[in-house]
Parts: C-alpha cells; structure tokens; sequence
C-alpha cells in the first residue's frame, strides 16, 4: 500500500513545486510602450483613488517638475521645483533599489520631519460679573472688562522653517523638500545646525534599517519662499502620488 | 683696559629657523614611527579608517531624474502596438478624463489658513486674491474644569450653503464667557447686529466667510473659526460666488 501511495505523494509534492515556481500566467513580457502605458495607468488609478478620498495628498510631476497639494483632484498649491532627485538607501557604498513597482500604490499618513511646532495661546475666562445696573451711581465701581487676549503671530513668526525638511509618507517613501536661495526661514543658526546634525543620523539609522523602514527618497529642491510657504500650511496626515516617473 | 672678545658659545651657532623646523619634524616622524610600530595603535587607527569610509558610504545615494524639456512622457503613437497597448491607452485615457472632471467649472474658493489668503478661482484662473483672517487656535478655558473651546478653522472641501446680506450673528456661548458675561437666558440678547460685515456666506457647522470690524488684523488668525474678509473682497466673492460653490479650505 506504501509502496503504491509514494510515487502519487512524488508526483504531487512536484506538481505543487511545479506550481509554486512558475508563475501563474507567465505571458510575454511587456514591450517598452505597453510597460509605459502600464505604469501610467498605474499611477492615475492611484490619484483617482485618492482624489475620491476626503484626505489632502501631494502630487510630484516629475515629467514636469511640479509639486502640488492637492484636495480630491484640485490643485489648491503648486510649486515649480527647480531639481528633483531619486534616492535610495545605501550601505558600504552598496545600494538597495526597491522593487521596480514601488510606486504602484499612493502613500498615506505624511508626516513633517522636524515636526511643525504650534504654540496654542490658551487663554482662561474671567469669572462671569454681571452688566452695571443701569440705576447704579456714578462713584459705584463698575467691574473692569477682560484684557483682550493678544494678537496671534502670522505663519511667518510662528513657525521656523528648516531646510532640508522631509514628509515621510506610512510604506517606506519619504519626500525631501530642500530650499533654493534666500527666503525668511526664521530658524537661529544653531537650530540649524542642530537640523542638519540631526538629518545625517537619520540618514545613517535609515539606511542601516534602524527605527522607520525607508525605501525610497525623493527629493525635490523647491524655492525658499516655496518651501517655507509648503512647511507652513501642509495639512496633517497627507497622502502622496507620483506620476511622469522615468524608468529608474 | 680693553674690551673682552667675543667667546662663540660651545653649543655652537643658533640654528636657522628652517634647520629648526626640519629637526621638529624629523623628530615628529621619529615619535609617529614609533607610535605606529605598536600593534594596538595600528588596530585603532585601521578601525578609524574603516569607520570613516563606512561612513561616507553609508546613508543615501541620489540620482537626479530628468529636467524639464526632457519629457518622459512621450505622446501615444498613432496606431498601439498590441491589443492591450490599445486596451492600455484607453483606460488612460477615461481616467484622464475622470480626473479632469473633478476640477470644478464655476466658480470656487481656495482659503489658506496659515496664510490668511483667500482665493477665488474660475477654473484655472485666480480672479480674486485678498487677505483673510482664519481661526486663531486659540485655546478658550471656561473657569476650572469647564468647558474648552479650540478657535480653528475646520480644513477640507465645503460648499456655499447660504448667503446671507446684512447678516446678524447670534453669539455662541463663548463669546460671553471669553467677554466674562453671563451667558444671557433670553435667545433675543444673543443677537448682535453690524459685526459680521455686511454680507456673510455660510459653509456649514456654523462655519462663514464673513466681513469684519477689524480690517487692519486681515492677514493675521484672529478668528474664532470663521473666515474674516474685507469689505470689497467680501463683496466680489458676494456677487461671484452662487450657493453651491466650493470652498477648499487647507
């Protein structure tokens, strides 16, 4: 009965090995306008699917060097970049490209690194007093009215704005925003340095797959004004699509 | 008496400046030779090497992609080359079309609120931009252990709900408590007349682009949430803007 039985268990145990090692529709392989077409519909399936979400995302046209916030499918900011570039990690000079189709999917949950600090005025109500009679004698005190609570700082004083800043987006991509010439950062020249400092051991953790996994960096070079303008305003929790990417 | 001769010293003469610098560093050389004969120094010195070049090799190596005018996406060709280069093609092109679509045709509002700017858009083309005041983020406590209020500006997409002209606002209970008054029993001491300007465009949850008494903190978040214009931009978004136009808000 064994004996019968074991050269069934072979011929199974080499169909599923059969199976499991070949692919399931092998076809031929795309030529290079098909693989094009299909990477860009790729991407548009991606936008589409974030343009129907409710979530604020970015838009990196790399055909055109453009980087857009974008709210279902509107172009509420754009940004001219100046240079864009395409990184990955590297170890003893050896680098770990990702996958071919690492940017088959969008990302979500961009987060700002260094984090925006927002410093919230909170103010205390005074103790409810009731409006002077209007009987009440002139040498009556009358309660004095709360001090205004002060004036809010615009963007501009509230926050400082590092350079180079990155958006690190859940899925392992993160997007390097650097500033181009001169603009009002209002950052001292140590927490620069501390900035920079800073980013080189994230460069060193990251690379070496030390704390968030990143697989790929994109790194735009935006004007500073720009740049400032984006660290400012950019909504929590963003999503990112990338499209016009060349073969890499 | 005559004067004593000048005696050379028996060290001989001063060396030069330059016979002194060659000495120092044969002397140096001498000391680092020795040095780098001990085995313990040659092992810290090889693993410093190696750490600062495995430095400088580690982190990231970036490649610049193509600059503008070196378009990557080439236009179709004119006949696909398979069927499923056609297939391909036009899904590009119904979703192309689909996210077209998504960018309104009439006219639509654009506030940022970090900024303070409001802009109003037909299509493509910006025809209004004006200064704004957004919520303040402020933090409003009621006494110990009372209510809180935060004075943001919700963000996201909203439509024009209602247009109001001479708009009347009837004051929320935090106006009184951060006024120190007491919040009044009567609904009619709740209405104040003038200070939203004179027209107001609603957008939900209590949430207006509205005008203001205070037109010289415009460009600053002074509001308690809602969207502060100025009078002659207020008037234009008034006039451009029909109930149902959206409100992008970021």
């Amino acid at each position: 009965m064994r004996a019968r039985c074991l050269p069934l268990a072979v011929a199974a145990a080499l169909i599923a090995a059969t199976g499991h090692a070949a692919p399931a529709a092998p076809g031929k392989p795309d030529d290079p306008e098909t693989a094009r077409l299909r990477a860009q519909v790729e991407s548009l399936r991606t936008e589409r699917d974030l343009a129907s979400g409710k979530g604020f995302y970015l838009r990196l046209d790399a055909s055109r060097q453009r980087l857009a916030l974008m709210l279902q499918g509107v172009a509420l900011d754009d940004y001219a970049a100046s240079a864009l570039e395409w990184g990955v990690p590297e170890v003893l000079f050896v680098n770990r490209a990702p996958g071919v189709d690492w940017d088959a999917v969008g990302f979500s949950k961009g987060r700002l690194e260094p984090e925006r600090e927002r410093d919230r005025i909170e103010v205390v109500a005074p103790p409810p007093v009731a409006s002077p009679s209007p009987g009440a004698g002139p040498n009556e005190p009358v309660a004095e009215g709360p001090s205004p609570p002060p004036v809010p700082k615009s963007a501009e004083e509230a926050y400082s704005v590092p350079s180079p800043y990155r958006v690190v987006f859940a899925g392992g991509v993160a997007l390097e925003v650097r500033a181009k010439g001169h603009g009002e950062r209002n950052r001292s020249v140590f927490r620069r340095f501390a900035d920079a400092l800073g980013l080189r051991l994230s460069d060193l953790g990251t690379a070496l797959g030390i704390g968030a996994k990143e697989r790929v960096r994109l790194r735009v070079t935006l004007d500073a004004e720009d740049a400032a303008s984006l660290y400012r305003s950019l909504p929590p929790d963003v999503g990112l699509v990338v499209v016009g990417l060349p073969a890499i | 008496m005559s004067a004593e001769p000048d005696t050379p010293s028996p060290a001989g003469p001063e060396p030069s400046p330059v016979e002194t610098a060659v000495a120092i560093t044969a002397r140096l050389a001498d000391r680092l030779k020795a040095l780098l004969g001990r085995r313990r120094v040659q092992v810290a010195a090889g693993s410093l090497l190696f750490l600062l070049l495995a430095l400088a090799g580690t982190g990231w190596d970036f490649r610049t992609l193509p600059p503008p005018g070196a378009d990557v996406s080439v236009s179709p060709p004119a006949k696909p080359a398979s069927r499923e280069a056609a297939r391909l093609l036009a899904e590009r092109q119904r979703l192309e079309t689909a996210l077209r679509r998504k960018v309104p045709r009439g006219p639509w509002i654009v506030i940022d609120q970090t900024h303070n700017r409001l802009r109003l858009m037909r299509g493509d083309d910006t025809v209004l931009e004006a200064p704004c005041s957004a919520g303040s983020g402020m933090v409003l406590k009621e006494g110990s252990g009372g209510r809180v209020w935060v004075f943001d500006t919700p963000r996201g997409r909203f439509q024009v709900l209602a247009k109001l002209a001479n708009p009347v606002w009837r004051k929320p209970d935090w106006a009184f408590v951060e006024e120190g008054e007491r919040i009044p029993k009567d609904p009619g001491d709740r209405l104040e007349y003038g200070s939203l300007g004179e027209y107001a465009l609603y957008f939900g949850n209590g949430y207006m682009i509205h005008g203001t008494l205070y037109e010289r903190l415009l460009g600053r978040p002074v509001s308690h949430g809602c969207v502060r214009l100025g009078r002659e931009p207020l008037r234009e978004v008034y006039r451009q803007a029909p109930l149902g136009t959206p409100v992008y808000i970021y």
